[in-house]
């Protein structure tokens, strides 16, 4: 087609031939998310966490001999505290940049002019998110569970989809207010730990002011519990996942009342 | 009435964007502060093509961010259709081209297109057809499975260009659309936005390129350090300039006429002549003056385009 040339737009309503007004389709679009999610974390996740597994655990598995699954074998301890730090290491993967990336790269400037509520747009990614880990932690799980029997698969799903929730919760917020949102996840996360171990037992005002960091010391109590008996207490629970709740509805108000663009 | 009475029917249209004293600050952390936009109002109607020029820095980029809602602005309004723009966005959609091309480089350029429409709310029967449309228009088939980090800069902007005119939009903000293109597409991007031309239709234009909004824009604001400097109606008719302006005749022949008529007329060489005169109806005198003594003048250009003219006289640059 040469310039000059009708380009075959239509030119009024009575030709249009073009496309009513809709809304954005977003519950569609969440099969590209989830595309996404694998092209640019599912796979790091999968063979980080596989890779992790196989260095430490391998050459644990042939030194035990059979002791590996034995009743009360320390490789069960071992490999829960493992499978703990992969969950983390996966929800800091998945939540990194969730919101922050669009806005860092401008991809927010096409995907926003669309009939799109920001609001639901991201709380649908950080839930097919959600989903993503859950799959790649059953992968992982299932490979776990064929060289140590024991292991149960589906507690460990229960404990990844908490983890997700409290820490993945607290990841989307620092997503939305800051821009280096894996760093400030880490600190918080660190810094709370921190804190916790120098003022929580002081009786004072501190140790009451860090009770309301991120509850990052029941993970470990929830994470044994959790995954080996599938028991843990309620309030430890409660406590991880309204965190994360709280903190995802507080990103998703941040959405809408600060500004899209930095 | 005909559709182009319709357009240009400024007073009779319906309001469709409207920045009400519109002020933007933007604060650091240390508590410095720029002001990138002051008490800007404006008025944009249905069927309009409307430009927006100005230097850079003038503040362009953040009215347009304010008026899809991706910058809250520190005082003022700025709504659509009667209700703030950012809600207008959420549920009608806006065709958008913004000035730096963003789409994830690992995507492709058919499937990010794919991806757009069905955010644009394209029903699934008619996703393939509208993107083959898009492509086909903008003369992306060559390119259409390459990653979008593989194209060139023209071709990112036609592919920027082709997701904004996914769907049958009512208002169209184009930033700096001609960026990178070569003046193939250049010419072809005019040609596309005529055609989008509608009664019900508003499109908005920022740039750079005082030529293009000449040719294409219904009217022009020129904005300078934040503030609206005036609005230009692009019509030569209209256009009453305060300045003389200068024009480039050339003659095919009579170049002895023209040193008799206009001894001031600066010959820039092969029948080139430049003049100064007060106003269109004066400039008319002298070509008829001219083709009635015998000469043969085969072109007459402006040195600057009335809308060149006017920004100058805005911001500042007048010579």
């Amino acid at each position: 087609m040469n310039p000059g040339e009708s380009t075959g737009i239509p030119m009024n309503r009575t030709q249009s031939t073009a496309v009513a007004m809709n809304r954005g389709r977003l519950g569609r679009y969440s099969l590209w998310q989830f595309r996404d999610f694998w092209w640019e974390r599912g796979i790091a996740i999968l063979l980080i966490g596989g890779l992790w597994g196989y260095v430490v655990l391998e050459p644990l598995r042939l030194t035990m001999g059979p002791q590996w699954t034995a009743p009360n074998s320390p490789a069960a301890g071992m490999t829960l505290q493992l499978a703990s730090a992969v969950v983390s290491l996966a929800v800091l993967i998945a939540v990194n940049g969730i919101v922050s990336t669009d806005r860092k790269q401008g991809y927010y400037r096409f995907l926003f002019a669309k009939p799109v509520n920001p609001i639901q747009y991201y709380a649908q990614l950080f839930f097919v998110y959600m989903a993503g880990v859950m799959i790649a932690m059953m992968v992982l799980g299932s490979l776990l569970r064929i060289i140590l029997p024991s292991f149960n698969v589906l507690n460990f799903l229960i404990y990844t989809a908490l983890i997700y929730v409290a820490m993945g919760g607290i990841g989307f917020f620092l997503s939305v207010a800051t821009r280096f949102d894996w760093l400030t996840l880490a600190a918080v996360w660190l810094g709370a730990r921190i804190l916790r171990g120098v003022y929580g037992a002081r009786g004072d005002w501190r140790s009451k002011l860090v009770e309301l960091l991120p509850p990052v010391h029941k993970l470990d109590n929830v994470a044994n519990s959790l995954i080996a008996n599938r028991t843990a207490p309620g309030t430890d629970v409660l406590w991880l996942a309204g965190y994360g709740i709280l903190f995802l509805a507080l990103g998703l108000v941040l959405i809408r009342k600060g500004q899209i663009a930095d | 009435m005909s559709a182009t009475d319709d357009a240009n029917d400024y007073n009779a249209a319906a309001v469709v964007i409207e920045f009400k004293r519109v002020g933007k600050t933007y604060r650091s952390l240390l508590g410095n502060s720029v002001k990138a936009v002051e008490e800007f109002s404006l008025v944009v109607n249905t069927g309009e093509i409307f430009g927006i020029a100005g230097p850079n820095g003038a503040g362009k980029t953040t009215l347009i961010a304010m008026l899809l809602g991706y910058l809250r602005p520190t005082t003022g309004e700025v709504e659509i259709g009667g209700v703030p723009a950012r809600q207008f966005v959420e549920h009608r959609g806006i065709g958008y081209l913004s000035e730096l091309i963003a789409i994830n480089p690992k995507w492709r350029a058919r499937t990010s297109l794919v991806r757009y429409a069905i955010l644009a709310g394209v029903p699934e029967a008619e996703i393939d057809a509208r993107v083959d449309f898009v492509i086909e228009l903008l003369g992306l088939a060559e390119h259409r499975d390459k990653k979008v980090k593989a194209l060139s800069k023209g071709n990112l902007q036609r592919v920027g260009l082709a997701q904004a005119l996914l769907r049958d939009e009512q208002i169209l903000v184009l930033d700096e659309p001609t960026h990178g293109l070569d003046p193939v597409w250049t010419q072809r991007f005019r040609d596309i936005v005529t055609d989008l031309r509608r009664p019900d239709r508003t499109i908005l234009i920022a740039s750079h390129n005082l030529d293009e909004l000449q040719r294409l824009a219904d009217r022009v604001a020129i904005i300078d350090r934040g503030r609206l400097q005036r609005i230009v109606n692009t019509g030569y008719e209209q256009t009453s300039t305060t300045v003389a302006a200068r024009f480039r005749i050339t003659l095919a022949s009579g170049d002895d006429v023209i040193r008799a008529l206009v001894p001031g007329a600066e010959e820039a060489g092969r029948g080139e002549y430049d003049v100064i005169v007060n106003s269109i109806p004066e400039l008319n005198a002298l070509l008829a003056d001219l083709i009635g003594r015998g000469a043969l003048v085969a072109s007459v250009v402006p040195e600057r385009s009335a809308l060149e003219q006017q920004f100058r006289e805005a911001v500042g640059e007048v010579q």
